[in-house]
């Protein structure tokens, strides 16, 4: 579905990512683990055409995408969750819902729907659906995010890191929420340093370096692999 | 108390055309992050045009100012296209030279075609109508209800339609509206042709009552950048208010003060504000 071939890239003065090799089959959860900067979100903001790759190729349903805008990648069914989440922080939550259904402005009726079911899949956003996403916890913020990445109905999913600073109960159910949108038929490809986490919901995984690929294989794999294990299970 | 009847609706008056030009400024300051000192420049081109297609080309003034709406909203959109996006990735300083820039370019041009002189413009509404004891030129009431129509309709445009939105959504998160699949150039070309409107809409109302002269949008920016500082960067609500509450002060000062002193009421009310609400009264935000 996605495959991304020998893709270089560059953000800021620091960070880079280097002939980068990343296939994602229809339906599977995929994981890319790494520590902060080692090139996972730049590999993100790639795909989601944030950011020009300077090498390499993107195809995605074998259409390249590597020189296109953000929003037609969005239109194609790329949809990213950030790591900070870039949500519209005065506006309410059901506003940042409906503005995450943007690209099915035309279908009402498909956008009602989506929001019952982001509201039956977090409740806590329908309570809050009122409130100013910047009000919110970090943990409904997160749900938010995903929330209105879900609005788009995209084919393919990237989350950045959704565990990030938050409680491990909610992690938990984060994760078991990302597992639920997997089921309905999305892919996803997750950027994680809570490698345990992450593995256990997914098919395979990529391990980031230094802006490059340093290991890849199946969840089960990487699990049990002494290096992963020591540098993200902590066993 | 008929006097202060009179000054507060001179104040409405007044506050409704600054409130016009603050909220052009304040939804470019969303796009470019910078307030956009060409804007004054527009108001005046606005003013210029609405007096040359009623003088050279005999239009009806309503007509003219149709005119001047499309003009100025393209002249605004061309801004863009030809200086702020080329600028985009640039260091914000960049920015506002640029603008200065366009701004003296402009005020250059409107002396270079249409002469240093003062202009007067005639309007059909010129009539003296008594309402509840005041004495007011129907061209004073057509402004306060043209704006706050104008105002109405914008709010429900940026509240109520997708599209309005995505201007509310790009100046809250760039990259967040590109996530959702929002198409920033357009928004972008879009926010300044409602701008360049809105300034034209303000200069045309507000020309009959004033001057058409080159140099006509520089007291008008300075004070559109008081409101906007007042009512806090970006927020329209805080545009709004900060609007009517400057031109309230203003006609109120300049009766029980002094109306020398009318011009610097903004600025003193400027220094007050900062210096206790640095923020403004509506910190940023959206509508």
């Amino acid at each position: 579905m996605l495959k991304i071939d020998g893709v270089s890239a560059k953000y800021g003065k620091y960070l880079s990512i280097k002939d980068i090799n990343i296939d994602v089959v229809e339906g599977e959860i995929v994981v890319l683990l790494g520590a902060n900067g080692a090139g996972k979100s730049t590999t993100f903001k790639t795909i989601s055409g944030l950011l020009k790759a300077t090498s390499g190729k993107i195809l995605f349903n074998d259409v390249p995408i590597h020189q296109t805008a953000p929003e037609k990648i969005v239109q194609m069914g790329i949809v990213q969750c950030a790591e900070d989440r870039k949500l519209f922080p005065y506006m309410n939550v059901e506003q940042n819902l409906m503005m995450g259904g943007y690209i099915h402005r035309k279908r009402k009726a498909q956008l009602k729907q989506s929001l019952n079911d982001v509201f039956e899949l977090f409740p806590i956003l329908y309570e809050k659906r009122n409130e100013a996403a910047g009000l919110l916890s970090g943990g409904q913020q997160q749900m938010l995010a995903i929330g209105r990445a879900y609005m788009a109905k995209p084919k393919l999913m990237l989350l950045d890191e959704p565990s990030i600073g938050l409680a491990p109960l909610i992690v938990e159910q984060m994760f078991e929420s990302i597992k639920n949108i997997n089921q309905e038929g999305t892919t996803i490809l997750l950027a994680e340093q809570n490698a345990f986490a992450a593995l256990s919901i997914a098919k395979k995984g990529y391990v980031f370096e230094n802006g490059q690929i340093a290991l890849q294989g199946t969840a089960d794999e990487l699990l049990s692999n002494q290096e992963v294990r020591k540098a993200y299970i902590g066993a | 108390m008929e006097l202060l009847m009179q000054q507060l609706f001179n104040g409405l008056t007044i506050g409704s055309v600054y409130a016009l030009v603050a909220l052009g400024l304040t939804l470019v300051y969303g796009i470019l992050h910078i307030p956009n000192f060409a804007h004054g420049a527009l108001y005046m081109v606005g003013g210029y045009i609405t007096l040359i297609m009623m003088t050279e080309a005999g239009l009806h003034y309503i007509l003219a100012m149709v005119v001047s709406i499309c003009v100025v909203g393209l002249l605004s959109v061309l801004m863009e296209r030809l200086v702020f996006y080329p600028l985009r990735h640039s260091p914000p300083i960049q920015d506002k030279v640029a603008a200065i820039g366009i701004l003296l370019f402009l005020e250059a041009l409107a002396q270079f075609i249409w002469g240093a002189d003062y202009r007067q413009m005639s309007t059909p509404f010129g009539q003296v109508v008594e309402v509840f004891g005041l004495t007011l030129t129907l061209q004073r009431i057509l402004i306060v209800f043209a704006a706050i129509a104008v105002m109405i309709l914008l709010y429900w445009f940026l509240k109520k339609t997708f599209t309005g939105r995505t201007i509310i959504a790009m100046a809250q998160n760039r990259e967040g509206a590109q996530l959702v699949g929002i198409n920033t150039h357009k928004v972008a070309i879009l926010t300044f042709f409602i701008a360049g409107a809105l300034a034209a809409i303000g200069a045309s109302l507000t020309s009959p009552i004033n001057l058409v002269f080159p140099g006509m949008g520089h007291l008008v920016i300075l004070k559109a950048f008081v409101i906007i500082i007042i009512g806090g960067m970006g927020s329209i609500p805080g545009a709004i208010l900060g609007g009517y509450i400057l031109g309230f002060t203003e006609s109120l000062g300049a009766t029980y003060l002094s109306a020398d002193y009318k011009d610097i009421i903004a600025f003193v009310l400027l220094i007050l504000i900062l210096s206790i609400k640095p923020q403004g009264i509506f910190s940023k935000g959206g509508v």
